[in-house]
């Protein structure tokens, strides 16, 4: 049997070239990046060291003990912030998505100011906020509720406006010919559909908050960042371990939680 | 030549899906297993290649038998048997040439398979099967673009580049138009015929299967009830495949 | 994972055709409701009780607001480079980018293999188990900690903050590669299982093609968040970088022109990082991108 000519005779050499192309500009990109950061790739050999300082402080010692009350107590501060700001934060962005997202909103221009504000929000790093905030409000949680609420707030913004777009405008249409009014069909008609998303959006946004109060913590000198920094400077690696090991309890937990939180209210 | 002996299969949860099922097929036959849905037919063809792991019986090919081969002698045997399924089962962000060329992996080293370095022997091959099939404009398309009855041919060309001796075929026409179930039926005829090939199918198009089938084996929950040539089964067996349709028996 | 509600709204079989009984609290008689409505009311007790106690004493709370809003404005309206020059805040912006991309590439590549042990179409349960377990781990402890644990052991610098960033990126990437991996239909490798094709060609031929589109709007999302990372780590553990530059404007000069200034630099890179990772995301993976 004849076999007729195949129209591209290079297809495989083709698609190898690109592929060795790709992989030798990646190749490229990496040595560039790790030059310009004075990286050394044989760093990745030390690995087991911080795993080993890390399991060798999560075991507590007679002394280090003693820190314990006051880690959770400065955990269990920080968790309740972080809560805060996220419930704060979800309440001011479920309002700025509805009025925001295309198939609620009244108006096309509004919705592009609340896109832009929420885009600047989440864009700004958290070191900006924490600074910016630190300088007006002082040295208190307060500081880093704020430095949270701001970021999350511009987080959900984004995260809910996507949520509301996902409803079958067609649904939201139904509701309308029946003449029921603008906030009937929002409470009867979107918030109903978007209630599961909606809640593990916020769950999401606690675990990582809470993560994220650490680093604020670290920079502007409140709760449980403050607390590892004040160890970790002063060379007390025993409690600084302990202050790990909290956290990865406490997120874990949350975690745990939220799966089980999700699984029941899927439908 | 393939010989089934006693075949018996029950699914976790205690449904029984195949009560001591004997059977013969030889090279060059089409042989068709008909029967209501649920009466066993995928299970009989997969537990061929031991897709699904059977309890108890015999399954002899070239005079081995398949259940107590170690997993390396499993793995060679399989790649000597074609597969073909409902929903074809390609990788649909490949090409043509591609997946017909994935039927040559089992015969390469790791290397060579993991870096798609086929021989030009090899790519020559597939596209001559690709132009068997009927689809040598296709062979560079991808085939998230092809039609039904096309991935179904595409699917035929993959299992014939394994080099196989028998292929089974599981329910290949279900989701095919007419006038594609006709060419995919008349490729696995002329596979019989001319390649000598051992072809299973699992059908449940009764008029297919007279036309095609050198050789009909009627099954009906997890039992034989029907194993004759085509030319010899009149409409009455046909039928009583069917009308002894039993309620299938769970737990 | 994230499915449509309103599915379990109690609807009389038509063989019953009697009245069901409307009460006050039907709202409550399924688990779904329930779990909802408590997850709210504990969100809003531990806020209503969590707010007034961190309301600061000693701040005058008018005037720190006024201040902010003054201090924002200098940043947005007048931004300005005094401290340094332009140049070298684009050289610090550039090895930002340069920590975040090579974290993600690093990260990419050892989360894919990790993540060939985290899937249920290819790994045995007790493996997936051990491995998740492995990565939740290292999710659960923030990054900064990471690069401040390596930080002792490798000393301060790029190398700790390489390999901290990293960690995360890792422990993020293997549940999402996991994901995409499970979504593979199970028939379509046990086809090709029975080809004959081994576990290597197997990944390289089958899950790699049909998983890509998925795996690289995932790592773009793991880029822009290593990104935001990168500029955390160089403020919080003196790594270098624009997140460092950030730090000593606002932190040491109180600058808040130059704040501005390196503001503005952040938003021009990650703007359009933003909307090219919305694009990825709304064409590749289905549901909502986390």
């Amino acid at each position: 049997m004849e076999i007729r000519q195949s129209k591209q005779p290079n297809f495989f050499l083709k698609k190898r070239v690109r592929l060795s192309i790709m992989i030798g500009l990646l190749g490229v990109l990496y040595v560039g990046a790790a030059v310009i950061l004075n990286f050394n790739s044989a760093a990745f050999l030390y690995l087991d060291r911080g795993m080993i300082w890390l399991f060798q402080n999560f075991i507590p010692t007679s002394q280090s003990i003693t820190y314990w009350y006051s880690i959770t107590q400065a955990l269990l501060r920080t968790f309740v912030v972080a809560v805060a700001a996220t419930s704060v934060a979800g309440v001011l962005a479920l309002v700025l998505a509805i009025l925001g997202a295309k198939s609620t909103g009244p108006s096309r221009t509004l919705s592009w100011v609340i896109r832009g504000f929420a885009s600047i929000m989440r864009n700004i790093p958290i070191v900006g906020w924490a600074m910016l905030l630190l300088f007006s409000f002082k040295q208190n949680d307060f500081t880093g509720f704020l430095a949270l609420l701001f970021l999350s707030v511009g987080f959900l913004t984004r995260a809910f406006m996507e949520t509301i777009e996902d409803v079958d405008v067609e649904k939201i249409q139904a509701l309308q010919v029946t003449g029921a009014s603008y906030l009937q069909v929002i409470s009867q008609a979107v918030l109903p559909e978007i209630t599961t998303p909606l809640i593990s959006w916020l769950l999401y946004m606690i675990e990582n908050n809470i993560r994220d109060a650490t680093l604020v913590g670290l920079l502007t000198g409140t709760g449980i960042g403050f607390v590892f920094d004040l160890y970790f400077k002063s060379l007390r690696y025993g409690p600084a371990g302990l202050v790990v090991l909290a956290i990865i309890i406490l997120v874990i937990a949350v975690e745990l939680v939220s799966n089980y939180v999700e699984r029941r209210i899927a439908a | 030549m393939l010989e089934i002996n006693k075949l018996s299969k029950t699914y976790d949860g205690g449904k029984r899906s195949l009560t001591d099922v004997s059977l013969t097929a030889k090279e060059g036959e089409v042989t068709a297993i008909i029967g209501p849905s649920g009466a066993g037919k995928t299970t009989l063809l997969r537990s061929i290649n031991q897709l699904i792991v059977d309890d108890s019986g015999e399954i002899l090919f070239d005079g081995q038998d398949i259940r107590k081969l170690n997993h390396r002698q499993l793995k060679k045997t399989r790649s000597k048997i074609g597969m073909i399924f409902q929903n074809y089962n390609l990788i649909e962000s490949l090409t043509t040439i591609e997946n017909v060329l994935h039927g040559s992996l089992a015969r390469k080293s790791t290397l060579a398979g993991v870096l798609s370095l086929y021989s030009k022997d090899e790519k020559q091959e597939a596209l001559q099967l690709i132009d068997e099939v009927g689809l040598a404009d296709f062979a560079f398309k991808y085939c998230s673009d092809l039609s039904g009855g096309q991935k179904q041919r595409v699917g035929i060309a993959r299992s014939l580049m394994q080099h196989p001796k028998m292929m089974l075929c599981d329910e290949p026409i279900a989701s095919l138009d007419p006038r594609s179930t006709t060419m995919v039926m008349e490729i696995l005829r002329r596979l019989a015929d001319e390649k000598h090939m051992m072809i299973l199918i699992n059908l449940h198009q009764v008029d297919i299967a007279k036309e095609y089938a050198d050789h009909i084996i009627g099954l009906n929950n997890g039992r034989i009830v029907f194993d004759g040539a085509t030319a010899t089964a009149t409409d009455r067996d046909i039928e009583n495949i069917y009308v002894s349709d039993a309620p299938v028996a769970v737990g | 994972m994230i499915s449509k509600p309103e599915k379990q709204l109690g609807v009389v079989p038509a063989s019953r055709p009697v009245m069901p009984k409307l009460n006050l609290s039907f709202r409550l008689k399924d688990k779904r409701r329930r779990t909802i409505y408590g997850v709210i009311m504990l969100l809003m007790v531990t806020t209503l009780a969590t707010v007034p106690t961190i309301i600061p004493k000693g701040v005058n709370l008018v005037a720190a607001t006024q201040g902010l809003i003054d201090n924002i404005r200098i940043m947005f309206l007048h931004p300005a480079v005094s401290n340094t020059s332009f140049g070298s805040l684009v050289g610090a912006l550039v090895q930002s980018i340069a920590l975040a991309f090579l974290t993600t590439l690093i990260g990419a590549i050892f989360a894919f293999f990790i993540a060939l042990m985290a899937s249920r179409n290819l790994a045995p349960r007790w493996l997936i188990d051990i491995v998740q377990s492995a990565m939740a781990f290292v999710r659960a402890i923030p990054t900064i900690l990471w690069v401040l644990i390596y930080s002792v052991a490798l000393g301060l610098g790029a190398n700790a903050a390489v390999i901290g960033l990293t960690f995360h990126s890792v422990a993020y990437l293997v549940k999402v590669y996991a994901d995409s991996i499970d979504e593979l239909p199970k028939d379509t490798l046990a086809a090709l299982r029975a080809m004959g094709v081994g576990f290597w060609p197997l990944v390289s031929q089958v899950i790699l093609p049909t998983v890509m589109p998925s795996f690289l709007s995932w790592t773009f999302i793991r880029f822009e968040i290593n990104f935001a990372n990168a500029v955390a780590v160089g403020a919080a553990a003196g790594a270098g970088g624009i997140g460092y530059q950030l730090f000593m404007a606002s932190g040491f000069y109180f600058d808040f022109h130059e704040v501005g200034m390196i503001v503005y630099l952040i938003l021009a890179f990650t703007i359009p990082l933003e909307i090219i990772s919305y694009k990825l995301r709304t064409r590749y993976i289905k549901r909502a991108g986390k």
